[in-house]
């Protein structure tokens, strides 16, 4: 390169090497690449999602076998009332993915801030909003997968133990898509909160403990009551709307309830508005 | 193409402490720049803000007439080693460095590149963890290289290195500069800097004390010290006093005598027919200049009630 100095440059030394410094502008590509890596060179990841997907499937497998060998005998109610889709992926399932991918999300980012990494990170790329899109993209991503995974795989299980005693429900059955989306967006909804609360409080125990009571303690507690003003609150919590709404087959429609409509958006809103956040936070503070 | 680092009127202040005060220096390509200071002076913090970590509370700093923030790929601009610890533990090495280059769209063989420039080739796929302080900061050194940078900085790079591992930094920082780049070393010991540094930028609490080259700091420590061993101190005290200069007693039968050169010293106490037993000129070191010049800077010293 001989590129002629520009006017402000200052004379270069004697002996001075030219350094053409292009600034191909990094492409978003290759920060996701960047925290691809990341992600995965922390042996912690693999064993995490592993043994996460090995707890999830051995419930659902044992429920499943469980209501296999006892179905003779149930009586006729307990028949008409049973439902493949709870044993498939029961609330326990819920709250352990939500933990899992939730502290996930958490850590990605406390880890970060608690190692000092964060320092290294923006002084290789110094836009904060890209370098947090691209950490939320990869999170939400591979949590996507892994929801998808533990969705249809403990639904295949469970519905193949519980054909044998004629009850298994076909994946296009009245009901059960919309069942299957929601236990998948779990994982990806609970990554992405852990992602903004962990930006917000950068502090392990404080994050994981927050992340726990926000999306699956407290709205554990919350039982639809006669105070209109209170059913309106639960049901801006994601784990709420699961229960009474989306894990349903046939969602039950009163007004002390969540309509499906709203639960859907309480499902895109807390993880934009959770990623949004971990953007701003991380943009706004020093580090 | 020389790009200068520039620090104008920078001023950080956490609640009532003012860590960095109205701070102006300008770091020029091709030399090595020694940042020096006592501990809490606020060199890393001046750091922090010229790679926009930290946001100043006034004042600007800029790379190349640009603030630094407003770069993509930083790594291609700025080369930094802030704090050896600031890496994952969990992470190899190679994996740490591949995510940073590809993060700034450097090529993988960078990474091989580097690690074997800064000796670490052999523990490439070891866990950072497991490193040494020395290893680390060699890391460290090495995703500062990574992108091949026109500027690099470094944050009390020695610490944690042993000996041979300090003469290979003062040989790289000299080789980085002598190939025409921005070279700013950060260091609370002047003797850090006397064989590697070309010019200063003193601070203590936060303001500037001295911006200027290495030569002419040293000239600050030539202030000669006389010392005079003699069984009448008192006298002779009293007589280099008159003559203007300043004789503190320095044990028994002894004096440091300052502001007269030796041969004046001797002459007044031949003239007053005053014996002496020794006379010896003491050169201060760089060390000494520099421990003078920020003596009153230092935030925590020693005995220090507060």
């Amino acid at each position: 390169m001989t590129a002629p100095a520009s006017p402000r440059a200052v004379a270069p030394a004697p002996g001075a090497r030219r350094h053409p410094v292009a600034d191909p502008g990094v492409r978003f590509r290759d920060l996701l690449a960047a925290e691809w890596i990341k992600f995965w060179s922390l042996r912690s990841t693999r064993w995490v999602l592993g043994l996460g997907l090995l707890l999830v499937l051995g419930g659902t497998l044992q429920k499943s076998l469980d209501a296999y060998n006892s179905w003779p005998t149930f009586r006729p109610m307990e028949k008409a009332h049973f439902d493949p889709l709870t044993t498939a992926f029961s609330g326990v399932t819920a709250t352990l993915i939500m933990i899992g991918a939730g502290v996930m999300g958490a850590l990605t980012i406390v880890g970060e801030y608690s190692t000092g990494l964060i320092r290294t990170t923006l002084t290789a790329v110094p836009a904060r909003g890209r370098v947090v899109a691209a950490k939320a993209t990869v999170m939400a991503a591979v949590m996507l997968v892994l929801g998808a995974a533990l969705s249809l795989s403990t639904f295949a299980v469970s519905q193949a133990i519980l054909s044998g005693r004629g009850v298994a429900l076909s994946p296009g059955a009245s009901g059960v898509p919309h069942v299957l989306v929601a236990n998948g967006l779990l994982a990806p909804l609970s990554a992405l909160v852990g992602m903004g609360v962990g930006a917000l409080l950068r502090h392990t125990a404080g994050t994981v403990a927050t992340c726990c009571a926000v999306l699956v303690i407290a709205p554990g507690f919350f039982k639809p009551t006669v105070h209109q003003w209170a059913n309106d609150v639960y049901a801006w919590f994601p784990f709420y709307d699961w229960v009474n709404c989306l894990s349903q087959r046939h969602p039950r429609s009163a007004p002390a309830l969540p309509t499906t409509t709203g639960s859907w958006i309480v499902f895109a809103v807390w993880p934009l508005v959770s990623a949004a956040l971990a953007a701003i936070v991380v943009r706004r503070r020093d580090v | 193409m020389g790009r200068v680092i520039e620090v104008n009127g920078l001023t950080k202040r956490y609640g009532h402490v003012l860590a960095v005060n109205d701070l102006s220096f300008t770091v020029p390509p091709g030399q090595v720049t020694g940042f020096l200071g006592p501990n809490g002076a606020g060199k890393s913090t001046t750091m922090r803000m010229i790679l926009g970590l930290n946001r100043p509370s006034a004042g600007t700093a800029t790379i190349d007439g640009r603030p630094f923030s407003e770069r993509r790929a930083g790594l291609r601009h700025v080369g930094a080693l802030l704090d050896a610890g600031d890496v994952h533990p969990g992470r190899n090495a190679v994996a740490h460095l591949s995510a940073l280059a590809r993060g700034n769209g450097l090529p993988r063989r960078r990474v091989r590149q580097v690690l074997e420039e800064v000796g670490l080739a052999g523990a490439a796929r070891r866990r950072v963890g497991g490193f040494s302080l020395g290893m680390r900061q060699r890391l460290g050194i090495a995703s500062a290289l990574l992108g091949d940078p026109p500027v690099l900085m470094f944050d009390e790079p020695v610490n944690g290195l042993d000996p041979e591992g300090v003469r290979w930094v003062r040989d790289l920082f000299r080789r980085l500069a002598a190939e025409g780049r921005t070279v700013l070393v950060s260091s609370h010991l002047m003797s850090e800097m006397q064989n590697t540094a070309d010019r200063l930028v003193v601070v203590g609490r936060g303001s500037l004390i001295a911006e200027e080259t290495v030569a002419e700091f040293a000239a600050r420590g030539t202030r000669a010290r006389v010392t005079v061993r003699t069984p009448e101190p008192a006298r002779l005290a009293a007589a280099l006093t008159a003559a203007g200069a300043v004789a503190a007693a320095d044990g028994h039968e002894a004096l440091t005598v300052t502001g007269l050169p030796a041969a004046r010293v001797g002459d007044l106490a031949l003239a007053h027919r005053i014996p002496l037993h020794e006379l010896t000129t003491r050169t201060a070191s760089l060390e000494e200049a520099f421990m003078e010049l920020t003596a009153d800077q230092a935030e925590y010293r020693a005995g220090d009630r507060r």
